[in-house]
C-alpha cells in the first residue's frame, strides 16, 4: 500500500513501485521529512529509514565531493537476499530523495530504469510550492510526527492507494 | 579481460542484421559491455532484456525443462535474441532479415568464450 504526506507525488510513486516491483519505496526530503512511502507498515520504521538514508545522502554526497569534486548522485548496496538503491531527485519543492528496497523479483537495471520516469514525473509536477520557511531544529520534529501521522492515517489529510496488482 | 570481451561483442554485432550487442549481468541487469548503434537505449534495453531471459529461465525450470539454451523473441520488425550462462546473459538486437540460425551459433560460441 502506498500512502503519502502530499498529493502531488501520488501517481508518480505509484507507478514507479508498480512498474518496478520493489519491495519498499520512502520519498523524503535530504532533511528527512517524509513525502510518500509503500511497503511499510510502522511509523517507526519509516522515521528510522529516513533519518537514515537521509544521513547516507549526506555522507556519500560529501563522500563524492572529496573525491569527485562532485557529489554522487546514487548509492546501491547489494546485500545477500535485498538490495538497496538510494538516488536523488530535483523537483518543484527541491531536491527529494528515493530509497528503495528490491529483491530477485526486480533488478538494479529495472529500478534505474523506472527511476529515471519517477525524476522525469516528479519534475514535471505541478505543485504549488509553499513559503520557503526552512526547516529547522525547533520544527522537525513537529513536522516529521506530522508527515508521519498523515502516512499512517493518523491525522486528516491522509490519503492511500491500494497497488492494482 | 575488457578489451576480450569487447572484441567478442563487437564480433556479434559485425553479423548481417545485427543492430546491437549487449552482454548483461542477469541479476542486476546492467550492462557489462555492449556494441550498440548511434540512437539505441542500452541501459534501459539491458534491464528489460534481463529481466526477460530471467523470466524465461524460471518459467522453463518451473516447468520442468530445464535451463534456457536460447530464447527468442520475434517482433515485427526484428529478433531479440538471448542466451546466458555463470548470471551473464548475451542479448542480440537483429533485423527481421537477419539470419538467425548463424546468430544463434555465433551467440553460444561467444558465450563460451566470455563464461570461462
Amino acid at each position: 500500500m502506498i500512502s503519502v504526506a502530499e498529493p502531488w507525488v501520488e501517481a508518480p510513486l505509484k507507478r514507479f513501485v508498480d512498474d518496478s516491483r520493489v519491495t519498499f519505496a520512502l520519498l523524503i526530503f535530504p532533511s528527512g521529512q517524509v513525502l510518500g512511502q509503500s511497503g511499510f507498515s510502522r511509523a517507526v520504521d519509516v522515521m528510522s529509514a529516513a533519518a537514515l538514508a537521509a544521513g547516507i545522502y549526506a555522507t556519500v554526497r560529501e563522500l563524492g565531493r572529496t573525491l569527485d569534486g562532485k557529489g554522487f548522485r546514487d548509492v546501491f548496496h547489494a546485500g545477500a537476499k535485498r538490495r538497496l538503491y538510494l538516488a536523488e531527485a530535483a523537483t518543484p519543492r527541491g531536491t527529494c530523495l528515493l530509497l528503495t528496497v528490491f529483491d530477485e523479483q526486480s533488478s538494479l537495471g529495472l529500478v534505474q530504469l523506472y527511476f529515471d520516469e519517477l525524476r522525469t514525473a516528479l519534475a514535471q509536477s505541478k505543485v504549488q510550492v509553499p513559503d520557503p520557511a526552512p526547516m529547522l531544529d525547533q520544527n522537525f520534529e513537529v513536522e516529521l510526527n506530522r508527515n508521519l501521522a498523515m502516512l499512517f492515517g493518523r491525522a486528516p489529510g491522509r490519503r492511500s492507494i491500494t497497488p492494482t496488482s | 579481460m575488457k578489451a576480450n570481451l569487447t572484441s567478442i561483442i563487437s564480433a556479434l554485432t559485425r553479423q548481417r542484421g545485427v543492430r546491437g550487442s549487449l552482454l548483461v549481468d542477469e541479476t542486476d541487469g546492467v550492462i557489462i559491455d555492449a556494441t550498440l548503434h548511434v540512437g539505441m537505449k542500452g541501459p534501459a534495453f539491458a534491464a528489460l532484456a534481463a529481466s526477460l531471459y530471467r523470466k524465461a529461465r524460471l518459467s522453463a525450470d518451473a516447468a520442468g525443462l530445464g535451463g534456457v539454451t536460447f530464447l527468442r523473441l520475434r517482433a515485427t520488425e526484428g529478433h531479440v535474441c538471448a542466451a546466458g550462462k555463470n548470471e551473464m546473459v548475451l542479448v542480440i538486437i537483429a533485423d527481421a532479415r537477419a539470419n538467425i540460425g548463424l546468430i544463434r551459433m555465433e551467440m553460444l560460441k561467444a558465450l563460451e568464450r566470455v563464461a570461462i
